[in-house]
C-alpha cells in the first residue's frame, strides 16, 4: 500500500490522506466511560470545551514542536489554521485557542458520538481526507468498533505489571524488564557504561523480537505467553556479551502459536483507589496536518505505524489495527496498586518505561527522579545496530565505556522531547500518600483534587 | 507598534553604522533563492516572510549552484535539525558540502547572502553552530531572533566578520528587516 515503484512512499504515510486511520479515541473513552465511569459524556467533556475555548499560553515546548511541523502544517491546513498564529508558529508565551474544537466537543456532548462516527463530522472527516488522496470512507468510520482487551502481565523483581496487549508494546515493556531482571543492575549503578550497554543490547534484541511478531492479534498470532516465560528472559539475557555489542540482532525462531488470550499520556488515582493509566495518540505531532473544515481538531497519521513491507505480521488491511508503540501499565505489589504509568515517545515508550521502573525499583529513587534521570534508547532494525541516542546528563566516563563496547553514540539535548513525557503516579502506602511524577521534557505536570 | 517601532530603529540604526563606517549598507535585490543550510524547519518559515515582504523567491531546500541561474539575492537560513536532514535522506557531512558549494558559487557571481537564524535557542547546539561557523561569516546581513543569540555567539561572528547584525524577539518580526534589506520599505 505504501510503497511506490519499489521505494517507500512516505508521504503517503505520514501527510497524505492515506496516512489517516479511522480514529479510535472516542469511540474508546466513550466505552471506558459507559462501562466504568460514573459520569456522562456530556459532563465529562465540558472541561475540554473550556480549555479549547478560552485557551491556554503556548510552551516553549509546543512552541518548538509547532515550529518543527510547520512545513506539513502549511501545506496541509495553509496559513489560516487556528494551529498557527497568523500564518506563522506560535511563539512561546502567546495565546493559543481553539474555538472551532470547542465548537466541535459541544456538538459531541450534546449529540453523542454517532455525530462523530457517523454524522455530519463523519462526513467532514471523509472529505478532508479524500481532497489529500486518502481512501477512508463514510463506512470506515461507521464500522468503527473499540474493543475491552484482558491486560497481559508480567513480573519485574516481584512486582506485578499489567500492561497493553498487542498490537500495542506492553509485550515488549514486560519482555525488557523480565530480560533485565536476570542482571545485578543495582550492583552496576545507574551511570555506568555496563549497566547502559546491557539493557540498550537486550532493547535491541526485543526490537528485533518486536519486528517479527508485533501485529493486530485478530489477525496475525502474537507468542505473548512465549517471549513472557522467565527461561526466555533467562536465554535472551545470556546473549548479551559484556564486552562488546552483537552487531546482529534476530528474533527467535517461536513456532506460531494462537495466543489465549506525536502520543501523550496521562494517570489518575482517585479516592477509592481506582487507577488509570491513558495513553492516546495522533501519531507524529499535528498528526497528519489535515483538519476537516470547521472541526479544529487533526486527524493522525497513524497508517505510519503499519509496516512497509508487502508480508509480516503488521502489513495493512481491511479492519486492522496497526502495531502500537504505547504501553500504559499498571504495577502491584503484594496485590495493591503500587505505581500507574505511562509515556508518548513512539518506540521510545516502553524502553523509557523500563527505565523508569528499574530506576525506582533498583536504583531506589522517587517517582520524579526516576522521570527526570537521564534517558538513553536503542534498537535494531532488520537485524542491524542501530546507534545509542543518549542525554549528555551521563558521565564521560560511561559514555567513553560504551563507545569501547563498539555502540555508536548519539548524543541528544539534556532533556529530549525525543524520549518521551512519562506521567505517573506511585502510592505510598506507609505514608498514605499519592505521589506525581511528571516529565519536564513535554511540559508534565501532577495535580492533585 | 511599539515593537515595531524599536526593531525599525535598530535596523536603521544597524544600516547607518555601517554606511558611516567600512562597508556600504547591504542592498538584496529580488528574485532570492531560499535555502537551509541544516535543513531545518525555520527556511518554510522565511519562505512566508519572503512572499509578505513581496519579495520574488524560490524555495529549494536542497539547492545547488545550477540553481543560482537568475538569482540575485541567496537567502541562507540557518541551523541543523535532525528531522530535517533525515526527510532530506542527508547527513550533516553531505549538508555541509552542498551548501559550500552553493555559497561558493554565490561568492563568486558576485550575489550577496542574507543569513537568518530563526530558530532561537532550540536551534543552537554542536551541529548547528556548525553550520553557522562555517555560513555567518560569508553573509552581507544577518537578520536573528534574539533567544538564539544569548551567548553572544552570532554577535561575535558578525562583529569579527563586519557584517551588519539584526536582532529581532520572534520570527514575525523578521519581516521588517527583510523589506528594509530588499528595499521595499
Amino acid at each position: 500500500m505504501f510503497v511506490e515503484k519499489g521505494e517507500a512512499a512516505e508521504a503517503w504515510r505520514t501527510t497524505k490522506g492515506t496516512a489517516v486511520a479511522v480514529p479510535g479515541a472516542l469511540a474508546g473513552w466513550s466505552l471506558a466511560l459507559k462501562r466504568y465511569g460514573t459520569k456522562t459524556l456530556e459532563e465529562v467533556i465540558q472541561p475540554a470545551i473550556e480549555i479549547a475555548e478560552k485557551g491556554f499560553t503556548v510552551s516553549e515546548t509546543f512552541s518548538n514542536i509547532n515550529k518543527d511541523e510547520y512545513e506539513k502544517l502549511l501545506a496541509n491546513a495553509g496559513e489560516a489554521t487556528v494551529y498557527l498564529n497568523r500564518g506563522l508558529p506560535y511563539e512561546p508565551g502567546e495565546y493559543f485557542r481553539n474555538p472551532e474544537l470547542a465548537q466541535t466537543l459541544r456538538r459531541i456532548a450534546k449529540e453523542g458520538i454517532e455525530v462523530f462516527y457517523r454524522g455530519e463530522i463523519a462526513a467532514r472527516i471523509v472529505r478532508a481526507v479524500q481532497a489529500k488522496e486518502g481512501i477512508m470512507t463514510l463506512e470506515d468510520l461507521a464500522s468503527y468498533q473499540p474493543l475491552d482487551v484482558e491486560p497481559i502481565h508480567g513480573k519485574y523483581r516481584g512486582k506485578d505489571i499489567f500492561t497493553i496487549p498487542p498490537p500495542g508494546s506492553g509485550l515488549f515493556l514486560l519482555e525488557l524488564l523480565q530480560i533485565a531482571a536476570n542482571w545485578p543492575i543495582h550492583t552496576w549503578g545507574r551511570d555506568s557504561a555496563v549497566y547502559l550497554h546491557h539493557l540498550s543490547e537486550a532493547m535491541r534484541l526485543v526490537f528485533a523480537d518486536r519486528e517479527a511478531f508485533l501485529g493486530d492479534p485478530e489477525f496475525v498470532s502474537v507468542p505473548v505467553d512465549r517471549l513472557l516465560s522467565p527461561e526466555f528472559a533467562r536465554h535472551k539475557a545470556s546473549l548479551v556479551q559484556p564486552a562488546r555489542v552483537l552487531g546482529n540482532y534476530f528474533p527467535e525462531k517461536l513456532a506460531e502459536e494462537k495466543d489465549s488470550g506525536n502520543t501523550t499520556h496521562l494517570c489518575v488515582v482517585d479516592s477509592e483507589g481506582n487507577a488509570v493509566a491513558l495513553t492516546q495518540s495522533i501519531n507524529h505531532f499535528f498528526g497528519s496536518g489535515i483538519i476537516p473544515e470547521g472541526t479544529g481538531f487533526i486527524l493522525n497519521n497513524h497508517m505510519d505505524d503499519f509496516a512497509t513491507a508487502a508480508t509480516g505480521p503488521n502489513v495493512p488491511a481491511p479492519g486492522r489495527r496497526p502495531a502500537s508503540s504505547m504501553a500504559p501499565l499498571l504495577m502491584f505489589e503484594n496485590g495493591r496498586l503500587f505505581l500507574v504509568l505511562g509515556s508518548p515517545g513512539g518506540t521510545r515508550i516502553f524502553p523509557a518505561l523500563s527505565e523508569i521502573i528499574i530506576n525506582l525499583v533498583d536504583f531506589g529513587l522517587s517517582l520524579d527522579e526516576a522521570i527526570e534521570a537521564p534517558r538513553f534508547f536503542s534498537y535494531s532494525q532488520a537485524g542491524a545496530l542501530r546507534p545509542l541516542s543518549l542525554e549528555p546528563r551521563f558521565s564521560a566516563e560511561t559514555i567513553k565505556g560504551l563507545e569501547e563496547r563498539g555502540h555508536k553514540i548519539t548524543l541528544r539535548k539534556p532533556y529530549d522531547t525525543y524520549f518521551g513525557g512519562a506521567q505517573g503516579i506511585m502510592v505510598d502506602r506507609a505514608k498514605g500518600l499519592l505521589l506525581g511524577g511528571a516529565d519536564s521534557r513535554r511540559d508534565g505536570f501532577g495535580k492533585g483534587y | 507598534m511599539k515593537n515595531i517601532i524599536l526593531i525599525l530603529a535598530s535596523v536603521i540604526l544597524l544600516f547607518s553604522f555601517n554606511s558611516s563606517g567600512q562597508t556600504k549598507p547591504p542592498v538584496f535585490s529580488p528574485p532570492a533563492l531560499i535555502t537551509s543550510a541544516g535543513q531545518n524547519a525555520e527556511v518554510q518559515m522565511v519562505a512566508v516572510l519572503a512572499k509578505r515582504a513581496g519579495i520574488s523567491h524560490t524555495l529549494n531546500k536542497v539547492a545547488t549552484a545550477e540553481d543560482l541561474s537568475g538569482i540575485n539575492s541567496l537567502l541562507l537560513v540557518l541551523g541543523a535539525s535532525m528531522k530535517g536532514l533525515g526527510a532530506a535522506g542527508l547527513d550533516t557531512t553531505k549538508e555541509m558540502e552542498r551548501v559550500k558549494g552553493l555559497v561558493a558559487a554565490a561568492e563568486e557571481k558576485k550575489i550577496p547572502i542574507l543569513c537568518l537564524h530563526l530558530g532561537g535557542e532550540e536551534r543552537r547546539g554542536a551541529q548547528s553552530d556548525e553550520f553557522i561557523k562555517a555560513f555567518l561569516p560569508k553573509a552581507s546581513l544577518a537578520i536573528v531572533v534574539k533567544s538564539g543569540n544569548k551567548d553572544g555567539f552570532l554577535t561575535r561572528l558578525c562583529q569579527e566578520n563586519g557584517i551588519p547584525l539584526v536582532e529581532v524577539e520572534k520570527t514575525v518580526e523578521a519581516l521588517e528587516p527583510l523589506k528594509i534589506a530588499f528595499n521595499l520599505k
